[in-house]
């Protein structure tokens, strides 16, 4: 989630409702499909506490251009799927609203964002896995790729709503916003990097987590500690 | 050095608020601080002129501190919110059409200058955003944790309820385990003040953090399995409904907003 989040009442009321439903529409979707497929446990508890995970990384200071913070959407993708990778994007959004990052009344454009940022980040990862791309660089790539259709989303979704309460033409809106989209395209090259180090990381020690092992082999956690 | 940041509420802090004190807003139904939440996120859209936005944006500062917060800290926060106002709104306000403010400044692209409507639009956006950002941590800081755990079960359906339960409470094992991490690299030496250099230990500290987060959740499984888990994280709480005049400010608040921007901003005759 290396995308700078919209502020509350950024967007006029239809714009809130569109997204807002267009949001509910992808969420309700997702849900449909995990609850036909019968959702199991362990599937539960990794989006819990990898959304857990996602949201504790984001207290994290990495000091570039002086101090970004990182949720790992593009990770969290590659390691719980889409369909999982979306509901961890939504409960995060919500957690982050009721701290005042992000913005409540946008949690449907939020969502659709980051959503978007773990399914191109997931189908990425196994389409250059299955090409023999070696970890690092596939993930790195999948998470970049991920990450910048995320910047392209909200770039797209301001430029559509326009600014409540700008007499600025959609033109002009464009240039504004593609300053925003290109740092965001910045900033996810870092994470992207940084995702691909940490799946190589997590490969190492635990291959079946990026489907490079059967996980039914891995018999003992590997007992991180400090 | 690069610590948990002081500029993203911890939410350990926010919930000893909720648990510790014991202020007016403590004291009011959960219910109805999600409804002025709602009316609030209504009003700062609809909301057409500076002067109300401002007005509401005090009303809300000064609910905070009746709330008993520090505003100390307020400021803080408001670091991320004011950057994502600033990525928007700055550029906006140099490109609003209107009357320049103090002339203009040659560029090798044109003349550059802030108008005095880019300026009116970037108070319009920091008040909207800062309102309901003041508001939802007020919300959040008194507010217990089994209330908020109860509203969670209740507002979201299955199975995003279960996962945002699970998140809510390993949220604050998770900001440990980080923690312990960075102070167990620190203490061994480690450097966090340059990131490019120290990639490695920064995917490292994350990645371990990540696979903390999913060893812990193979072993939730387990002890979730061993208690016959059916898909239902059973709730002990419980939330009641607000008292009458709590509603009628709820109701009060939507009948404002909605008869505001009907009248005033959509023009609809009375």
């Amino acid at each position: 989630m290396a995308h700078i989040h919209l502020g509350e009442g950024s967007f006029p009321l239809w714009a809130l409702v569109l997204w807002t439903l267009l949001g509910v529409g992808l969420i309700s979707a997702v849900v449909y499909r995990v609850r036909k497929g019968g959702i199991k446990t362990h599937q539960i508890a990794l989006a819990g506490i990898g959304a857990a995970a996602s949201f504790a990384i984001f207290q994290l200071n990495i000091p570039v251009w002086g101090g970004i913070h990182m949720n790992l959407t593009g990770l969290v993708g590659i390691l719980a799927g889409p369909l999982l990778g979306a509901l961890i994007a939504l409960v995060v959004n919500i957690f982050s609203a009721a701290l005042g990052h992000g913005a409540v009344g946008l949690l449907g454009a939020n969502t659709l964002v980051n959503a978007s940022e773990a399914i191109v980040a997931y189908y990425a990862f196994k389409t250059l896995m299955g090409m023999d791309w070696d970890v690092f660089p596939a993930s790195a790539s999948a998470a970049t790729l991920g990450l910048s259709a995320g910047a392209f989303l909200m770039g797209a979704i301001i430029v559509i709503s326009g600014v409540n309460g700008s007499a600025l033409p959609r033109g002009d809106l464009t240039i504004a916003v593609a300053g925003l989209v290109g740092l965001n395209l910045g900033v996810a090259v870092i994470e992207g990097i940084l995702t691909g180090f940490i799946v190589q990381f997590l490969a190492s020690v635990r291959p079946d987590l990026v489907g490079l092992a059967d996980r039914d082999t891995q018999e003992e956690p590997t007992g991180v500690t400090a | 050095m690069t610590t948990l940041s002081n500029h993203v509420p911890d939410p350990r802090l926010i919930t000893a608020f909720a648990e510790r004190r014991d202020g007016p807003l403590h004291r009011v139904n959960p219910w109805t601080k999600v409804g002025v939440v709602g009316a609030l996120v209504l009003a700062v859209t609809v909301f057409d002129r500076l002067a109300l936005l401002a007005g509401l944006y005090g009303a809300v500062l000064v609910v905070y501190g009746l709330a008993g917060l520090p505003y100390r800290r307020l400021a803080g926060w408001y670091t991320l919110p004011m950057l994502f106002i600033v990525s928007v709104a700055g550029p906006l306000a140099f490109l609003e059409p209107g009357t320049p403010i103090g002339g203009a400044l040659p560029t090798p692209l044109g003349e550059l200058s802030v108008t005095w409507a880019g300026l009116v639009l970037f108070a319009e956006l920091s008040c909207r955003s800062l309102t309901v950002v003041t508001f939802a941590l007020t919300a959040s800081m008194t507010t217990k944790y089994t209330d908020v755990a109860y509203m969670l079960g209740r507002l979201l359906p299955r199975p995003i309820d279960q996962i945002a339960l699970l998140t809510y409470r390993f949220t604050f094992v998770m900001i440990e385990t980080l923690e312990d991490l960075v102070k167990a690299a620190l203490s061994r030496g480690a450097n966090f003040s340059e990131f490019w250099s120290n990639k490695r230990l920064y995917a490292r500290i994350l990645g371990m953090t990540m696979l903390s987060a999913i060893e812990q959740s193979e072993r939730l499984v387990k002890s979730m399995e061993a208690r016959g888990y059916n898909g239902d994280i059973t709730l002990y709480g419980d939330v009641s409904r607000p008292p009458i005049h709590e509603l009628f400010v709820v109701i009060g608040s939507y009948v404002a907003v909605v008869g505001y921007a009907a009248v005033a901003v959509y023009g609809v005759g009375l």
